[in-house]
């Protein structure tokens, strides 16, 4: 699903002294069948820019195509109308947030991840199937399904809230920091999962502050910085650049601060060629093997 | 949810916002009272409340608060105006002048009676209105604390009920932004809020209040913990991060409004034995 993001600001609070402005003019073209990261420093506004993506917040100025839906923050007039279709579009573009765990309230785990599908007009046992497949895709067992969400671990409760999210099969799946707070372990698990959906076809976008996943996973990084959209380049494009990474306070990945140290204390390496940690390490044998 | 147009604590640095929040408790209490006396002639009421409209408009002017808020009040208050209106004619009174609709005799009296009510409730959303848009929570709190020191006396434990009341004050923003949240990560489940048949809304009502309830349970425990270890005692005699430093313009709005007090009722209690406004069109005859 296209998405086309056109003159996009946003204020909270308008017309108060604690008016803020969270979004300053976004233009973005995304294309088609795509594994994207957002990334930026906390407050840059990542997490105002995805909920515009299932109209969850209204653009205060400005418009948002996603496929055949429109979301059209300059007619004033239309705001009164705006929940036609918004329904469709939220079962098209499904929203992971931040600390999704807050969400869940069913009697137990496999209601409360069928919830969604049941909302979005799918039969009972239908919706319960949905739930299982979804459940297990996150790594959730049968053991789990009549136990209360409240009495599941902080990783636990995650899951379950990611599977509710999945379980309605969107075209577009949006996540906002899911693995903020996972343990390594976890985290690897997870972003395979979303690596597997995304290779069934589902188009992914995933907001962190993790270089080491953003370089590993995704197609193409959108930095945002104060509300503005600075970059949409290939991570490779920029952790190479380290210039601008300096200007939006962004730690490189791992490698990349490795081979500038290397390439500060002299060995002559050139970093268009490291992407990982195998480049690298032939990077390196390669200039030792001009020095010697 | 959160552009509560009305009552809502607006940051600026006005004279309104500096002046000491003891003063304008007083000034409510005292305002209130001058409102919902009665000074004996309906021209004498009616200018009275005039002039205290006028003073409220300077002081909303000065505060910078929003009209918007009082003239959303006045929409509201459309209905129950009608309403009073009707309640107050039907009901038998005691007589003087009136006019006949057919054959049905209206007083002057009971269409004045309707007024004095309406101005009073419009007067009255004025007065507190102009009070919480330019008094911080935690310098109300501060502020009735003080005032309600004479209840310690009698051992009422006036600081933990304080200290109760800017907590509940601190929490409701938090709260809202929860609230908020969670409507929005619902409504990407598909929640519907607005519409739907009533299992529907039942529905989408629990998905909110559930995790509602848990995260401020949750968040009200972490906080007594919190307190606990920092060492807080209900019993124990506190002392303020802040002093406010008391100026003379705070004493001389004090005496103004304590002149306000005791005018409005010495002309109320003389109000009931002569009409001073007819005194007054007599002086220029
Ligand atoms: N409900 C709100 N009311 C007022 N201002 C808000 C609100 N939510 C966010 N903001 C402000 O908007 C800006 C962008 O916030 P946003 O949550 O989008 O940041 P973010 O990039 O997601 O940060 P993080 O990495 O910490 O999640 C911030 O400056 C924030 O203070
Ligand atoms: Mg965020």
């Amino acid at each position: 699903m296209p998405i086309k993001i056109e003159n996009l600001f946003y204020d909270y609070n308008p017309n108060t002294p604690f008016v803020a402005h969270a979004l300053k003019d976004i233009n973005l073209e995304i294309g088609e069948n795509y594994f994207y990261a957002l990334i930026g420093e906390t407050g840059s506004g990542k997490s105002t820019l995805v909920q515009h993506l299932n109209a969850l917040l209204w653009p205060s100025k400005g418009t948002i195509r996603i496929d055949e839906h429109f979301i059209d923050g300059n007619n004033k007039k239309l705001q009164k109308k705006k929940k036609k279709g918004v329904k469709k579009l939220r079962s098209h573009v499904g929203l992971v947030f931040q600390f999704p765990e807050y969400q869940l309230f069913e009697k137990d785990v496999l209601k409360d991840v069928a919830f969604g599908p049941r909302n979005f007009g799918i039969k009972e046992e239908e919706a319960i199937q949905i739930a299982k497949d979804s459940l297990n895709l996150v790594g959730i067992d049968e053991s789990y399904y009549n136990r209360a969400p409240f009495e599941l671990s902080g990783g636990e409760k995650r899951r379950v809230a990611i599977a509710g999210i999945i379980a309605l099969k969107p075209k577009i799946l949006v996540l906002d920091e899911p693995t903020a707070g996972l343990d390594p372990l976890g985290e690897k698990e997870m972003m395979d999962l979303f690596l597997k959906i995304h290779q069934n076809g589902t188009n992914v976008i995933l907001v962190t502050h993790n270089m080491d996943i953003v370089l590993k996973y995704a197609e193409k990084v959108i930095v945002m910085d104060k509300g503005e959209v600075k970059r949409f380049v290939t991570p490779l494009e920029l952790f190479q650049d380290q210039e601008f990474l300096n200007t939006v306070a962004i730690e490189p990945p791992l490698v990349f601060k490795v081979a500038r140290e290397l390439i500060d204390n002299g060995l002559n390496l050139d970093l268009k060629n490291i992407s990982d940690l195998p480049s690298l390490a032939s990077e390196i044998a390669k200039s030792k093997g001009e020095t010697k | 949810m959160r552009n509560f147009a009305m009552g809502r604590y607006r940051p600026y640095n006005t004279p309104m916002h500096r002046l000491d929040a003891r003063v304008k408790i007083i000034a409510l209490v005292s305002l209130m009272v001058a409102v919902f006396l009665g000074y004996g002639s309906v021209p004498l009421n009616f200018i009275i409340y005039g002039l205290i409209f006028l003073g409220l408009v300077v002081a909303m002017i000065i505060g910078k608060v929003s009209f918007l808020g009082v003239l959303r009040a006045i929409k509201a208050m459309w209905f129950m105006m009608i309403f009073i209106l009707l309640f107050n004619v039907l009901i038998p009174t005691k007589g003087g002048d009136y006019f006949l609709i057919g054959d049905f005799k209206v007083y002057y009296s009971s269409i004045y009676n309707t007024l004095y009510i309406v101005f009073r409730l419009f007067l009255m959303l004025m007065i507190t209105s102009i009070l919480t848009a330019t008094t911080s929570p935690m310098d109300m709190t501060f502020g009735l604390e003080f005032l309600l020191t004479p209840l310690k006396w009698i051992k009422v434990p006036v600081s933990s009920f304080a200290m109760i009341l800017a907590l509940a004050l601190r929490f409701i923003p938090t709260l809202t932004e929860d609230t908020e949240r969670l409507m929005r990560a619902q409504a990407s489940r598909g929640v519907d809020f607005k519409e739907g048949k009533l299992k529907e809304k039942i529905k989408s009502i629990t998905s909110l209040i559930i995790p509602l309830f848990s995260s401020a349970l949750m968040r009200s425990g972490d906080l007594a913990i919190a307190m606990e270890c920092r060492g807080y005692d209900p019993k124990a005699k506190r002392t303020k991060f802040r002093r406010k430093n008391w100026r003379i313009s705070d004493t001389l709005w004090l005496l103004f409004f304590l002149v306000i007090f005791g005018g409005s009722i010495a002309l109320a209690v003389l109000g009931g034995k002569y009409d001073f406004f007819q005194m007054f069109l007599d002086l220029f005859k």
